[in-house]
């Protein structure tokens, strides 16, 4: 469904993607790792469009996306649930999901959807007219979360979901992103620091390390793979 | 003084402050709303208000096509279509000017573009003063109803003392509660509203959720500039004006918004409240070349006090 080429993406001068490429399939739960710096975040920006690349191509479902606008792009389906959360702060987290839901699939859905998020994340329900700003970094994570699932995306992308929060809360994020690839059917990327957990949910992991694409394969392939096993798991 | 005409005096100087007041935080909200949803500082929205007044008093009087409804509705009517036909000049100034200065372009340059903006509008503030003088020359104007020289009368039940209600005013003033509190519908409940905050607040974040957010910032800028031409078409029931009238009323605006707290929207009608308040009860002891002055010191002890706004609150956890 979504299929990246040879794309790269500088800043100023400053190259942060170099010639990568990467294929999700409809359905797969696909994981990109790599240490901090190494264009993770860059990737996801590009697929969104708030950031413009050097070179390369971008289709969804065989639609190219580089000739679209950024907020065009979420109308297709497309989930951003962005690095450090994101949330609107001022709005209330009901607001904050009703405004995943602007694209006109997530209004079809509304009902529906809703009704998924709060049983995922039942606090949500419980805050749902405190201002978001005001809640816990777990939280935030989970509005920002259900906030992707209210578009009923066809891709939902995660980038570094469990960044800055404490273990327990990090788990319960894992499992419920697991329950919305697994019972929901959506289809993941994921970009995690906690690689031995990430891979071990993926049918697909990348390596990203400065910009490069240095490795991919299943979890079976990355785990023999002595330097995945090195520098990211820890093991020797 | 008596004490009779003291409850007189200060029981007219705050109905007037309630009226005029009300007007003023009609007007504080345009500026607020350009603010508090783009961050863009605007320098020319008093002269927003003096082309409201003027599309008021083109629609109204003379040949206009309102002039039919007379001189008792007219003028009202008149002011409130003000407001989408300034909604239409601010989208453009928005789309050829403000927006190479503002929005998603200059998000994250060094200084947000705030320096781009202060020179563009500070420029169509001068553009449209000066071209104001040809276009409508500098005889003042009013745009005249009946309603600004008759008054109801309310006893206060204290002797002779009593209150005095100009009709014109007041309805004005009822105008702009509506108004004011219209929006406050809109930006709470609609959809629209809701994508509008959701740009103030984050415009990344927004732009992953779909909404375009330099649409958005377009119409809160027609809407911020139509907000304040309508009161400037109210004003011009009982006012005169000219082209150079803006520049009186844009101190006035900058007041209301930061005391009611910067960014936030509604808080500016209070802030502009509280402006016609503290004018109107410093015309009690004060020579009139001093009122601004008397807004000023206010506006400083507020800031000292309480530097968030009379109203502003913190969405951050604390
Ligand atoms: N807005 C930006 N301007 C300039 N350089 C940037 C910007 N964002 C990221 N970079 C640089 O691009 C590289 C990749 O960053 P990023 O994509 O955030 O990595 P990751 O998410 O893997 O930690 C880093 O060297 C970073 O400093
Ligand atoms: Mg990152």
């Amino acid at each position: 469904m979504l299929e990246i080429s040879n794309l790269s993406v500088s800043y100023g001068g400053l190259r942060a993607l170099t010639d990568v490429s990467l294929t999700v399939a409809e359905g797969q739960f696909v994981t990109v790792v790599g240490p901090n710096g190494a264009g993770k975040t860059t990737l996801f920006k590009t697929i969104s469009g708030v950031v413009k690349p050097a070179s390369g191509s971008i289709t969804f479902f065989g639609k190219d996306l580089l000739s679209l606008s950024a907020s065009q792009r979420a109308h297709l389906g497309i989930a951003h649930v962005p690095e450090g959360r994101q949330v609107f702060k001022t709005l209330t987290v009901r607001e904050n999901l009703e405004m995943g839901a602007y694209p006109a699939a997530g209004q079809a859905a509304w009902a529906r959807t809703l009704d998924r998020i709060h049983t995922l994340f039942p606090i949500l329900h419980e805050r749902a007219g405190q201002m978001a700003g005001t809640l816990s970094g777990g939280e935030q994570q989970m509005v920002a979360i259900g906030r992707g699932l209210a578009c009923a995306p066809r891709l939902l992308m995660l980038d570094e979901p469990s960044m800055g929060l404490a273990p327990a809360v990090t788990d319960t994020i894992f499992e419920r992103v697991q329950q919305i690839h697994k019972e929901d059917g959506v289809t993941i990327l994921l970009v995690e620091q906690r690689v031995a957990e990430a891979l071990e949910l993926s049918d697909h992991g990348y390596v990203l390390e400065t910009g490069h694409m240095v490795l991919d394969g299943n979890y079976e392939t990355l785990l023999a793979d002595d330097r995945v096993r090195k520098s990211y798991l820890g093991l020797t | 003084m008596d004490i009779e005409s003291l409850i007189e005096n200060v029981a007219n100087a705050l109905t007037a402050g309630v009226t005029i007041g009300c007007i003023y935080g009609l007007m504080c909200i345009g500026l607020g709303l350009i603010f508090g949803i783009m961050k863009v500082v605007n320098f020319a929205q008093g002269e927003i208000l003096m082309l409201g007044m003027f599309a008021s008093l083109y629609l109204v009087t003379g040949g206009g096509v309102l002039a039919f409804l007379g001189p008792y509705v007219g003028p009202f009517v008149g002011a409130i279509l003000a407001g989408p036909i300034i909604f239409v000049v601010g989208a453009l100034i928005h789309k050829f000017l403000i927006s190479r200065v503002s929005g998603l372009k200059t998000a994250g340059s060094i200084d947000d573009g705030h320096f781009g903006q202060l020179i563009v509008t500070l420029g169509i503030s001068l553009i449209l003063q000066n071209g104001g003088m040809i276009v409508f020359g500098s005889t003042p104007f009013t745009v005249r109803t009946p309603l600004s020289s008759s008054a109801i009368e309310v006893g206060l039940g204290i002797g002779d003392a009593s209150v005095f209600l100009n009709k014109a005013k007041l309805i004005a003033c009822a105008v702009a509660i509506v108004t004011a509190l219209a929006l406050y519908m809109t930006m709470e409940f609609t959809r629209i509203g809701k994508a509008l905050r959701a740009a103030a607040d984050n415009p990344t974040a927004a732009t992953y959720m779909g909404i375009d957010v330099d649409k958005y910032y377009r119409m809160a800028f027609g809407m911020g500039c139509g907000i304040t031409a309508i009161a400037g078409g109210l004003m011009a029931t009982y006012l005169s004006f000219g082209p150079f009238v803006g520049f009186d009323y844009v101190i006035i605006m900058y007041s209301g918004v930061v005391l009611g707290g910067i960014g936030s929207i509604m808080g500016a009608f209070w802030g502009g409240l509280t402006v016609g308040f503290v004018q109107q009860f410093s015309a009690l002891i004060l020579p009139p070349q001093l009122q601004n002055a008397a807004i000023f010191i206010v506006f400083l002890l507020i800031v000292l006090l309480r530097p968030q706004g009379l109203f502003g609150r913190s969405a951050e956890r604390a």
